[in-house]
């Protein structure tokens, strides 16, 4: 049987238009406060490091530059790759790693930085990762994958822009709470649903951010947590899931079926549903993502999600708080950093900790994390649960 | 591949992957004569639009046949205001996916709309040249 495995510690760097800061300080700034508690580098087995493009800086071989930059140039650490998710691929690999018996404690840091070539070159970047023979040669950018799921959405369920925007409003409503955030700041229903057009149906306030950023959690094996914390967060269920590369192949464009299977596989681990979570973190890389997910991870029928949103049940006050930390939308979107992003923000929910108390949720002892890479090609789901009464 | 010289240089799409094969070369040169080609498994009998070299159920080779199917409705659509740099120049542009009544799908732009797209409108399937090099199937309304 495996050992269980909990999140110790984690760390965050600000996000946003970093001009000040590339890959490595970014990495530095995440791994700080980690240190500042108490793990230094001797007490780290292994890394895995996160990132999702290397064309954005050009740097081959990151993970052996990062772990240099922050000290564990001595310990074995790994790249993992698999789009937006990542973040959650390095959680999942490290998981297996520690839970086998490979190593104690294990690094995840996760980073991106993206704002060093303009937005119309990480556009482009962002679209090679669509079928180079099939979607590429038409130009068919992310905004514009998720943009061809919103037309369809519209058209089976009757869903107006309306939707979209009240999404868009409460991730920068909880995103302006959040000094961590690249862009926190509150905007009107009037502005989101009127904003410039990207993709149509999506407009700029329909899309995450830009961003550079880096984020880092710590794990251990049950037998060593006690060394690091008395508030261990443990991984409590863990699925994956796959869809099919070109997104014309997709039975429904108003689901994504491997998110459908991550989460699924998630609960069935972790001997939970929907109903036992306090809080979510969803991939919202695309409001219409957002409200898919809602209905993907089970927390509404399909069809459903509109509803949802419009009785705020996704609010700290509602049904299902989801993504009270700003999102992708308004914390920002540093692909390979955002699924780690995501478990820490969880730990520090689960903590009582939220960064700024206004946007803390009431004693949470389960965390659902969902984590979408590409337009659904790969998707990670995690379940947390409070280590600590 | 080394191009034998009788053969065109030919590309798919506005912005395209230039990484060529024997498999794609033919599938180039029916688009050139207005021929959209699928594919078929010479083992289990599945087809594939767009066309693979590889059956994607048991692997074994497909031959590419052409496509009768020349009408489509409209499953979904996009406007791209902002494109990726490989096309800002040609933004906006609407990429749709039209289902043909067998079912297959195919993505491409619409290129002669005037007012807004809508799910399951009709489309028919057409080619342009963009270039010497450059072709592409498209869809019109
Ligand atoms: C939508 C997008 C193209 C806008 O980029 P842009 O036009 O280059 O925007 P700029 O960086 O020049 O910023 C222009 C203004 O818009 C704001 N802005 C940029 N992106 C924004 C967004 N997504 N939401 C809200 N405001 C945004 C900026 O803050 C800036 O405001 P200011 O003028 O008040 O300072 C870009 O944000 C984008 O591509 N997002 C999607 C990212 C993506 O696909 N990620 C992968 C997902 S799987
Ligand atoms: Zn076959």
């Amino acid at each position: 049987m495996a050992r269980r495995v909990a999140v110790v510690a984690g760390g965050h760097s600000k996000f946003g238009k970093r001009y000040d800061a590339t890959m490595r300080e970014l990495c530095a700034e995440a791994y700080k406060p980690i240190y500042d508690e108490g793990i230094s580098q001797d007490k780290i087995d292994a890394t895995v490091l996160s990132y999702a493009a290397s064309q954005f800086t050009g740097q081959g071989a990151g993970s052996a530059l990062i772990a240099d930059y922050i000290g564990l140039q001595d310990k074995p650490h790994l790249r993992v790759e698999s789009a937006c998710t990542t973040g959650t691929a390095s959680l999942r690999a490290a998981w297996g790693m520690v839970a086998a018996g490979l190593y104690d404690v294990m690094l995840v840091l996760g980073v991106e930085q993206m704002n060093r070539v303009s937005s119309a070159t990480a556009t482009e970047y962002m679209s090679q990762a669509g079928d180079m023979r099939w979607e590429y040669p038409f130009g068919i950018s992310f905004p514009a994958f998720y943009a061809l799921m919103a037309s369809r959405y519209m058209h089976e369920y009757n869903m107006t822009h309306d939707t979209l925007a009240k999404i868009a409003v409460k991730s920068h409503h909880y995103g302006a709470q959040n000094p961590k955030a690249h862009l926190p700041k509150e905007v009107s229903f009037e502005e989101a649903n009127n904003a410039i057009p990207i993709c149509r149906p999506l407009n700029l306030y329909d899309c995450s951010l830009i961003t550079d950023g880096a984020a880092a959690v710590v794990i251990a094996a049950e037998d060593r947590v006690k060394e690091f914390t008395d508030r261990p967060m443990w991984i409590k269920g863990i699925g994956a899931g796959a869809s099919e590369m070109k997104i014309q192949d997709r039975t429904s464009l108003t689901s994504i079926p491997g998110a459908k299977r991550a989460s699924k596989a998630a609960y069935e681990m972790a001997g939970l549903g929907p109903e036992d979570m306090q809080m979510a973190q969803v991939h919202d890389c695309f409001t219409i993502a957002e409200l898919i997910a809602y209905e993907d991870c089970g927390f509404v029928e399909p069809g459903k999600g509109p509803e949802f949103v419009d009785n705020k049940e996704n609010y700290i006050t509602g049904r299902m708080p989801v993504n009270c930390d700003g999102g992708l939308k308004s914390k920002g979107h540093p692909l390979g950093a955002t699924g780690v992003s995501m478990t820490y923000e969880v730990m520090k929910q689960m903590r009582g900790e939220a960064e700024n108390a206004s946007r803390q949720i009431k004693d949470v002892k389960h965390g659902f994390v969902h984590n979408v890479g590409q337009s659904g090609q790969f998707v990670n789901c995690f379940i947390f649960e409070r280590g600590w009464s | 591949m080394v191009l034998m010289t009788e053969e065109k240089e030919l590309y798919l799409g506005y912005a395209s992957d230039k990484a060529m094969t024997p498999f794609m070369q033919k599938f180039l040169e029916a688009l050139d004569g207005e021929k959209l080609m699928m594919s078929k498994c010479t083992s289990c009998g599945t087809e594939f639009l767009p066309p693979r070299q590889h059956c994607q159920k048991c692997l074994s080779e497909c031959e590419l046949q052409e496509l009768t199917e020349t009408e489509a409705k409209l499953h979904s659509y996009v406007i791209v205001d902002f494109a990726p740099e490989s096309l800002s120049s040609k933004a906006p542009y609407v990429v749709a996916i039209g289902e043909f009544p067998s079912g297959k799908r195919l993505t491409a732009h619409i290129t002669n709309l005037m007012g807004m797209p809508e799910v399951g409108m009709s489309l028919k399937l057409g080619y342009e040249h963009i270039d010497a090099k450059k072709l592409t199937y498209k869809w019109l309304v």
